[in-house]
This record gives C-alpha cells, structure tokens and sequence, in this order.
C-alpha cells in the first residue's frame, strides 16, 4: 500500500549542493593561487635575476681593469691564472671577448659573435641570446674614449635555471599545500553545514503517508525555513484535499444507506405479500445484491473513517485485546451459524494502546472475510494474545486460503482474488491495514494447516510507561 | 403494542410502518423531532424506532432530551452510520439499542422484541422466551405451563443468559456473577450447571449454545 520512497538514481540529476557548493569555492580559489603564483614568481625570478646580473657585471668590471692596464699595447695578453680567475664560474660556462673600437678582437673567444656597443660608456648593458645553441645571458660593455674597446661576456644560464626552480618550488608547494587546507577544510564544512538539511531529510523519510503534521521552523536553519513554510503550506492543503475526498464518500455512502434500507423494508413486505412465489431463486439474487450493496457502503463508511483519522498516540488509550474478541463473539454468531461454521475463541488477557473502536473494525472486518470466504461446515478461530512481548489479534479458517500471487495485492483497495466464491467488496483487508499500520501494528498472512488462512495483527511489544 | 417511528425518509417509514403493522403493531410515524415530541407528551408507546439523521434536532438528542424528562420509553436508534463511536454516543444519551442500516425487517422486530421483552421483565418482573417464563418475584419458573424446578445457581444463569439473549454471555461473566453468594465457583461448575439447565429445558424451544472459548448464549426467541 505504501510504495517505496526509495529514489531510482536519475540519468542526468542535477549537480548536489555540496558539489555545486565546493565547485563554487574551489574554483575561484585555484585561480587566485594561480595568478598570485605567477605575479610572485615573476617577481621573484626578476630579483634573482637582478642579483646574478650584478655578478656578471663584476667580472666586466673585473676584465674592463685588466684591459685598462695593458691599453695601448695594442694587444691584451692575459695570464693564465686571471683567465682561470675570469672562467671559473661553476657550474656555468663563461666566454669573452675584447674588440677595438675598430672591431679588431684584442682577447677572448675567437668565435663570439660581435655585438653593436652600447651608447653609454662605463654602463653594462644586459640582454639575452644564444651561443653554442646554448641560452646565455649576455653583458657588454664599452670603455671609455674615442677608441674605447667593448668588452663582450657571456654566461650559460645553469644557475639563473636553478634558482627559477627553486624559487618555483618555494613559491608553489606551500600554495599548493594552503588550496589542499583549504579545500579539506571546505569539504567539512559543507558537510557540517549541510547537517540541518540532512535532519530535515530524516524527519521526512521516517513520516507515514498519512502524517502531514508541520515541520517546527524555529528548530530549522534560517535558510531553509521559506522552504519549509511553502511545504508546511502544502501539506495544509493535502490534509484539506484528504479531509474533503473523505468526507465525500463518507457522505456519499451515508446517503446511500437510507434509500437502501427503504429498498430493503419494500422487498422484505413484497416478500411477505406473496411475491417471488413463482420464482423464488429470483429473490435470493435480489437479496444477495442489496446485501452486496449494503456490505460495501459499510466497508466504504469504514475505509473514509479511518483513512480520515491519523490518532496521535496521544488519544490512544489501553485497549484489552480479549474484550474485543468477546465482542465480536456476539457480533458475528449469528452469520457464522447461517453458514454452519463453527466459530470459536482463543483468548489469553492481552493489552495494547490504541482506539478501542478502530481495533474492533479491524477485527471485525477479519472475522468477516473469514466467514466470508469459508465454506460450509468449517472452522473459524478468533485469538488473541501475546508473543515474545508483542500482543496480536488473529483469525484463522479452514477457508481455500490465499496463494503467495495474491497474498501481496490483498491489502490493495477493491482487489478480489479472481474467480473467489465470497461476496466481499475487496476492502476489508485495505481497512485492516490502514488500521494495523495507525497503531503501528503489522499484518501477517500465514497459511493454516490443511488449508486455510491465518491473518494476524500483531502490535508492536509494549514500551515502558 | 404500540410503536413511534421517527423518521425523516417516507420511504424508510413506511416501510417499517406496513412491515410493523403486518405484525401486528400498532404503529404512528413522527418525520422529525419536535413532532415526536408532541407525540410522546400525548400519547402512550410501548417503543420507539428513532433515526439519528434528523433535520434540525437529530435524534440522539431527541432521546437526550427524554431521558432529562424522566420518559423511560425503550428506544430502538437507526443510525446510516456505523462504528463503535456512534454506537457508544448512541448508548450514553439513553438509547437501548441500536439496528445499522439497511437492516432487515425480521431483524429490526427480533430487537424489538428483546427489547420490549426486557422492559416487561422491569414491570412485571417476568422473563418469557419461548414458552419458557421466569416469574422473579416468586422465583418460579414455568415451560410451556409446567412447573420447572431449578436451583439458586441454575436460575442465576439462565436469567443472565434470557437477559443478555441473543448476545454472548462469557463464562468468566458467569462466574464472577454467582461468586457474590459462591466465592468458588470455578468455570467448570459452569459447566455443570448449564449442562444440567439443558436436561432440564430439554422438552422447550430454548438452546443454550456453547460458543467456544468464551460461553454461552440463548438464541433469540422464534416469536
């Protein structure tokens, strides 16, 4: 009766909220350490690279004092050792060379490519080419004088590599390292946050179908409150919907009564006049039908009544299992011996909470399908009592019983198993559900030996007052 | 026996009315409250049939209102609605009994007679059912004109067996009924008792039935 509340998964669901809560900080956040990494680094890298400049304007300098004691000689002969001095530049490679104003090289490398002079005397000028199809960085340098010679010095870029590396590395691990914080710390966060939702979640999924009791705001995120209200508000609307389709048929078959038993009185006096005396199986068909009809407005009457009330435990009260069954004793003898069954009672003292007269239509409603549905000259017992602290009520006959096929579709409304001998109307079992399961109660259907049905309500074990 | 119908339906009354009078009652019908009021006040019934749907005053506080008046008339309420509540309403405001409708005319003159039967057990302190009568003043019992001798507990049972027909009586019932003047009668001296009250009721129309499990009842007189 109940479907499941379970959601199928949905092919292309939308993103969750924590998904879309995540995505929406941690994107932003990876960009900003992107762009802060990279204006750092350049930063940085220009710093490095300022002071390793200034390094090798030092060995122009140093390479401009030596030339400017042996100008005039026409050629620079350096020794070995200021060589070695000038070369030694681990791990880097250093190439040089002095040329003339006139473009006449005075030392260095044969092969270093000649470069235009600066216009400024006694001022390194810096820039970056290629050399041995290595990258270098490269320093010139133009003495002072008219025939002032250019000193020319070139620097693999080994160490300017090593300390953009490094400066990456520091740059970025440690950023790295505050996105990752950052996102784990989100991730709990939103999790933790999200809690109250998840609450309200629970709440709903534990309600049954007919609890449409307001959600308490004030015990809600302030967020979700406009939410709750609109469904607060429908749940209003649901309860009127349910209230006014029940009260229809409960006013539809109360109407119906009265002309019926108008019907009846009219067919019981023809009787008496002497009608149907030619025909008498006409008036058993007769009879059969307003008894159908009279059967089913009062199923229907039940089914409204019930389906209508959703008793808070707080209007249940004590209810003694074996009154009920001494009731029904008075309440169905008479059908029982119409049909020769022989109707007996099991009771051991039980006690449960609930609505004294609910439980006795369930009851009622019981025994009748079991008088109903089994054939002449059997059995029907009606017991109560308690199994491992779980008080129950049950009726069992030596009717045709119910096959598992049909044994799922009983509870439905106006279900009938096909090709069934009994007059039902296919709604006692739907108001003994709907009644077992206000009061929490389970339904079980059971097989009875040698063949019959055994139905009991068994209620959930008593709580500790 | 003279009966009031209080019923709004015409087709309703006066079906019970010629069903009735074919029974021979004498029977008068009221559509609403206030006229059977009128009714009540003028005249002498022996019962009244009552319908709880009304229009204006319903009729469980027309017989609300009787009882505040002292009117002790056995009322018989038809009700279109049906469920422990109403019934339970029903009983508190002072009706006798009540028949669900659609009812069958055999139906409704078996509870009238238990009920007419009960309320000529109070006046003249005498149980009949089936040619069986209890005489409670003088604590003579008499089938179809015989004299029937019965013990204190035998008669003890039987008349809250004739009082209850034909509902259930439960043995522990019983039981705790005669305890007031035999503290230990257990449920099978029941047993014996109404074993015995059936060889002595034998030749009559009266059957105590065992309903198992719970007790007994005497099944509705046949007149």
């Amino acid at each position: 009766m109940h479907p499941s509340t379970e959601l199928a998964p949905h092919p292309r669901s939308p993103l969750g909220l924590r998904q879309r809560l995540i995505l929406a900080l941690a994107i932003p956040l990876m960009l900003i350490v992107v762009t802060s990494s990279a204006l750092d680094y350049r930063l940085a890298r220009r710093t490095a690279d300022t002071a390793l400049d200034e390094a090798l304007a030092d060995t122009v300098f140093d390479l401009k004092s030596y030339v400017a004691k042996q100008q005039g000689s026409g050629r620079i002969d350096l020794t070995q050792e200021a060589e070695a001095m000038l070369r030694s530049n681990a791990p880097d490679l250093l190439y040089f060379s002095v040329h003339s104003a006139a473009g006449e090289l005075l030392a260095g490398d044969v092969d270093l490519p000649a470069f235009e002079a600066p216009p400024e005397v006694n001022r390194v000028q810096f820039r970056d080419g290629r050399y041995r199809k290595r990258p270098v960085r490269i320093a010139l340098l133009r003495m002072e004088g008219a025939s002032g010679p250019l000193i020319t010095v070139m620097e693999t870029t080994g160490k300017r590599q090593q300390s953009r590396q490094r400066i990456l590395a520091a740059m970025v691990l440690p950023n790295l390292a505050v996105v990752a914080a950052t996102l784990i710390a989100v991730l709990f966060g939103v999790r933790h946050g999200l809690l109250p939702l998840q609450a309200v979640e629970r709440e709903i999924a534990a309600r049954s179908v007919a609890d449409l009791h307001a959600f308490d705001l004030t015990a809600s995120p302030i967020e979700i409150r406009p939410m709750l209200s609109r469904l607060n508000e429908l749940f209003v609307l649901l309860q009127q919907a349910s209230e006014v389709q029940q009260r229809f048929i409960a006013d539809a078959a109360h109407q119906l009564r009265t002309p019926l038993a108008g019907l009846q009185n009219q067919l019981d006096l023809a009787v008496g006049e002497g009608a149907f005396g030619q025909n008498p199986q006409r008036l058993g068909h007769i009879e059969e039908a307003t008894s159908r009809i009279g059967h089913l407005l009062s199923q229907l009457l039940a089914y409204a009544r019930t389906e209508a009330s959703t008793p808070a435990p707080r209007v249940f009260e004590a209810v003694r299992l074996e009154q009920l069954v001494e009731n029904s004793a008075s309440l169905f003898l008479d059908a029982a011996l119409a049909k020769d069954i022989d109707l007996g009672f099991e009771m051991s003292p039980t006690a449960t909470v609930g609505l004294s007269w609910m439980l006795q239509e369930a009851l009622s409603n019981l025994i009748d399908n079991a008088i109903r549905y089994t054939p002449r000259g059997g059995v029907v017992t009606v017991r109560c009592g308690s199994e491992g602290g779980q008080p129950f009520l049950e009726v069992e006959d030596s009717g045709p019983g119910i096959s598992p096929e049909h044994a799922t579709h009983v509870f439905e409304r106006f279900y009938r198993i096909p090709g069934s001998s009994g007059t039902g109307c296919g709604l006692g079992l739907a108001i003994v559900s709907e009644i077992a399961h206000l009061h929490r109660a389970e339904v079980l259907l059971a097989g009875a030996s040698p063949h019959g049905l055994r139905v009991r309500i068994r209620f959930p074990a008593a709580l500790p007052v | 026996m003279r009966i009031l119908i209080v019923e709004d339906d015409a087709l309703v009354a006066d079906g019970l009315k010629q069903g009735l009078q074919q029974l021979g009652y004498t029977v008068d019908v009221a559509t609403s409250a206030e006229e059977a009021d009128a009714f009540v006040a003028d005249e002498s019934f022996d019962l009244a049939l009552v319908d709880i749907g009304l229009p204006g005053i319903d009729g469980l506080e027309f017989i609300r209102r009787l009882r505040e008046r002292g009117n002790r008339l056995p009322t018989l309420v038809l009700t279109a609605r049906e469920s422990m509540e109403d019934t339970v309403r029903g009983l508190d405001a002072g009706a006798d009994d009540y028949i669900t409708k659609p009812y069958r005319l055999p139906e409704v003159a078996a509870r009238m007679r238990a009920l007419l039967r009960r309320a000529h057990a109070v006046s003249d302190a005498c149980l009949r059912h089936n040619g069986l009568a209890l005489d409670t003043r003088t604590r003579a019992a008499t089938l179809d004109g015989e004299p029937v001798e019965l013990t204190n507990r035998e008669w003890a049972i039987l008349e809250m067996l004739l009082m209850a027909s034909p509902a259930v009586v439960s043995k522990d019932k019983l039981v705790q009924s005669l305890a007031g003047w035999d503290k230990d009668i257990t449920p099978n001296a029941i047993e014996v008792h109404v074993s015995r009250l059936r060889g002595k009721l034998a030749p009559g129309e009266i059957v105590i039935r065992t309903v198992r499990g719970i007790g007994y009842r005497v099944d509705a007189p046949v007149n």
